[in-house]
């Protein structure tokens, strides 16, 4: 579902209203995958003090209140019957319990503009969670670079996910399995720690992705 | 870690299950597991209320202020969040019938919600999670696991697998294909 938030979005920019053609399956798939992405997203933007994360977060939720928007209205219109409009009420409830959530992840990066040191207390915190948020930089010599995300199977593989990259001055978040990992890039990843280390190793080119894999 | 720390750490460990179980309950219309994120859901109101009552007592100095400021705000984000499962978990609770649309829609999701059963002599069978390194060699994440008519919910890398376990799980959408070697029998 990625690939077509992107469309989406660059449809956007050039002025056009895309919803029409989302159906109400599509719209679902993507509040919840937005929810997941702006949770880790708004956690790694406090945990860091990163007012680009925060402010990403804060555009996701924007775009959250337009889909259950739309989603509302598609529902009114589809329901025809009594039995329709009740099953209507549970696909609402599961869209608007995605929206609650995403108003509390953009709560969360309020806190950064409160005068706060939110470094000194909640990357420590967070680095015990059963999954935890790390920043991997791809040193030039890794194995990683020129290889898209999908090509490594990196989450299959390893049980990290990579929830955004920062490549010079520009962000890619939620970046899909055609996004290419290049030199220098930070990744912003969540997972368990084994695989943690394994992908800083290979990131760091200290290690053989076959390794990794074998 | 001090005790705040540890409330806090433990409020997000379950709000995350929480979500992942409230999605489980939707697709498989599954009224154990929906009841178990109402469990859940109190349970992390009830730590939001001791860490409040925590940060409230103990913020006198203007440097202990500030920390309990931030634990209270991601405190008061975390319980929404659970909040938010608990509206989800509702959902099959109420006995509506769900609209296909809705499992068609979490299907297609980037995160996969699966559930098989572990067949006999699989590779898993009298391992624990945490020796086969699950999560690490498959993306894949165990969320809950149905054992006859017990329930062991957010197994930990201590949890011993069976054969005849159901595992609830979670993961990348190639999830399936790489969970299949642990679970079919030999």
């Amino acid at each position: 579902m990625r690939r077509k938030r992107l469309e989406k979005e660059l449809k956007e920019e050039h002025g056009e209203i895309p919803y029409e053609q989302t159906s109400v399956r599509e719209l679902l798939t993507l509040m919840k995958d937005t929810t997941e992405l702006i949770t880790d997203l708004a956690y790694a933007a406090a945990a860091f003090e990163n007012r680009e994360l925060a402010e990403e977060v804060r555009h996701l939720e924007s775009e959250m209140d337009k889909m259950m928007y739309q989603i509302r209205l598609k529902c009114m219109l589809g329901a025809r019957s009594m039995e329709h409009a009740e099953q209507m009420t549970g696909i609402l409830q599961v869209a608007s319990a995605t929206e609650k959530i995403s108003d509390a992840a953009e709560d969360m990066v309020k806190l950064l503009d409160m005068d706060l040191d939110l470094r000194a207390i909640l990357p420590h915190i967070l680095s015990e969670a059963d999954e935890k948020i790390h920043t991997i930089m791809i040193y030039p010599n890794s194995e990683m670079v020129g290889k898209s995300i999908g090509q490594l199977l990196l989450e299959s593989n390893t049980g990290i996910r990579v929830i955004a990259v920062r490549r010079k001055n520009r962000w890619i978040f939620g970046p899909d399995a055609d996004t290419r990992l290049l030199e220098n890039d930070l990744m912003i990843v969540r997972g368990v720690e084994s695989g943690y280390r394994e992908v800083r190793a290979v990131a760091h080119g200290e290690m053989a992705w076959s390794e990794v894999i074998g | 870690m001090n005790k705040e720390d540890r409330v806090l750490l433990e409020m997000k460990n379950t709000s995350e299950l929480m979500l992942d179980l409230a999605y489980s309950a939707l697709i498989y219309q599954n009224k154990d597991i929906a009841k178990e994120v109402i469990e859940l859901e109190d349970r992390v109101n009830k730590l939001h209320e001791i860490l409040i009552r925590s940060a409230l007592g103990c913020s006198k100095d203007e440097k202990s202020f500030d920390r309990s400021l931030i634990m209270m705000k991601i405190s008061d984000s975390i319980e929404r969040i659970a909040d938010g499962a608990l509206d989800i978990a509702d959902v099959v609770l109420r006995d509506i019938d769900l609209h296909p649309v809705v499992r068609k829609s979490l299907d297609e999701s980037d995160v996969v919600i699966l559930k098989h059963r572990v067949e006999k002599g699989a590779m898993l069978h009298g391992k624990t999670l945490g020796e086969v390194k699950l999560a690490t060699e498959t993306g894949v994440w165990v969320i809950a696991i149905r054992r006859g008519k017990d329930w062991i919910y957010g197994p930990d890398e201590g949890t011993t697998i069976s054969a005849g376990d159901v595992l609830y799980a979670r993961g990348p959408d190639d999830s399936e294909k790489m969970l299949s070697p642990y679970i079919k029998g030999k």
